[in-house]
């Protein structure tokens, strides 16, 4: 379990991280999203072992992470900017990992010579970003960690790439219990990879859930009510927000369907359907109410 | 075996559970046959393992899968219904008989396609 409480972070004044806390459970898939600035990279940084938190912990396994050794050899990271020796191959940057990384799997490196393709031989840093990145990929996940810190991970991969490396990541999830933390601002992916989710606004976390929590407690209504007539809705209703096109009104509103349904039934609508929001309409909705939303700018 | 529509409503669980549940109704799976593993269609279809758990946990409750411990998550014998299903499926042919009375669709034409799937 990786746990974060209460961390602070200031730079030069400048409050990055402001009493953050996360649980990632063992075995879950964390999505941790956020506007640009949200603190999202510093709070990653503290779970490297990069930054000593001002205030606060930061715990892997129960261990603090900061200048502990035994903690961060259960870590595997890939970070926004990756660093490779000067002139060093991948397989010098194996055998570097392989020092470092007791449970490094020598035997996995050469399998997944097939799965990546990259020249083995060659000076990593004269490849291409996604090469790189590929190459971050086949050596983070030969170290065999119980925890993977990834940083938004498939920027930069072409898709058949970003398929295979979640393919081979949901195959250790499932088979070794490892648990990821990844941010990233592609939430149509993270959906599908992602069983937990976290969003991060202004230094603080804003919510923290499991993602079906989420997703069975936020609906999409479009309904239709009879015809001259837009009744009331019930009270106990939070309605997030609410747009309406010709006769067919949509909203926003917090709860379960099933719930939500019965009590919109009291206005007797002619037609109406109650539609799951994605990941992405979520995260619009709840920054919205944190005044984060798009503005409509005039030329 | 079948693909995720991302442009579908319904979540990723529920495509997951609908197209293995078609497969079983149709005899796609065919009785006492293995499903694919959590992990392997997990991995082919690249998203969380814990998302399959919850489809194939949905599917055992409404009794189209069994699973034996130690071996597997296999399709069951036809069988009777759970009462939640049953509802839910009897409310969408009520959505479509009403569909069908507005176009003025003879009660002929429908109750000769009833009897046609119910002597197969």
């Amino acid at each position: 379990m990786i746990e974060v409480r209460e961390l602070t972070k200031t730079f030069d004044g400048f409050k990055a991280l402001d009493s953050a806390s996360i649980t990632v459970p063992d075995g879950a898939i964390y999505g941790l999203v956020g506007p640009n600035g949200a603190g999202k990279s510093t709070l990653i940084r503290h779970l490297t072992g990069i930054y000593r938190p001002d205030s606060g912990v930061c715990l892997a396994g129960g261990e603090p992470i900061y200048e502990n050794p035994a903690a961060k050899a259960r870590i595997a990271a890939i970070p926004d900017d990756w660093y490779y020796f000067p002139s060093a191959t991948i397989r010098d940057m194996m055998r570097f990992y392989r020092g470092m990384y007791p449970t490094f799997d020598e035997k996995r490196y050469e399998k997944f010579k097939d799965v990546f393709q990259l020249p083995e031989k060659a000076v990593i840093r004269r490849m291409s970003k996604g090469m790189q990145k590929q190459a971050a990929f086949w050596l983070a996940m030969c170290c065999r960690p119980d925890y993977l810190i990834l940083d938004e991970p498939v920027d930069g991969l072409d898709p058949v790439m970003r398929r295979q490396v979640w393919s081979l990541m949901m195959g250790d999830v499932s088979e070794h219990g490892t648990t990821v933390l990844v941010s990233s601002h592609n939430l149509r992916e993270l959906e599908d990879v992602c069983d937990h989710v976290g969003i991060l606004h202004k230094g603080r976390v804003l919510l923290e859930r499991s993602l079906s929590d989420l997703q069975d407690n936020i609906v999409k209504v479009q309904t239709v009510f009879q015809p001259g007539t837009v009744p009331e809705l019930p009270r106990d209703l939070e309605i997030l927000h609410t747009s309406c096109i010709g006769r067919v009104y949509t909203y926003i509103i917090r709860g379960n369907g099933e719930t939500v349904g019965q009590k919109l039934a009291a206005c007797q609508p002619v037609m109406i359907d109650i539609l799951p929001l994605s990941l992405e309409e979520i995260f619009i909705y709840e920054l919205g109410g944190e005044q984060y939303a798009v503005k409509d700018i005039l030329f | 075996m079948f693909s995720l529509d991302h442009r579908d409503a319904r979540p990723i669980y529920e495509q997951i559970r609908d197209g293995l549940r078609r497969m079983i109704v149709t005899g796609a799976l065919a009785p006492d046959e293995k499903l694919p593993s959590v992990r392997a269609l997990a991995m082919e279809l690249a998203i969380n393992p814990n998302t399959i758990q919850r489809a194939y946990a949905e599917l055992e409750t409404e009794g189209y899968t069994y699973s034996v411990p130690g071996k597997g998550i296999f399709a069951a014998q036809r069988q009777a219904a759970a009462p939640a299903r049953l509802e839910t499926l009897l409310e969408r042919l009520t959505e479509l008989l009403t569909e069908l009375h507005f176009l003025e669709v003879p009660l002929e034409a429908v109750t000769a396609r009833v009897e046609e799937v119910y002597h197969d």
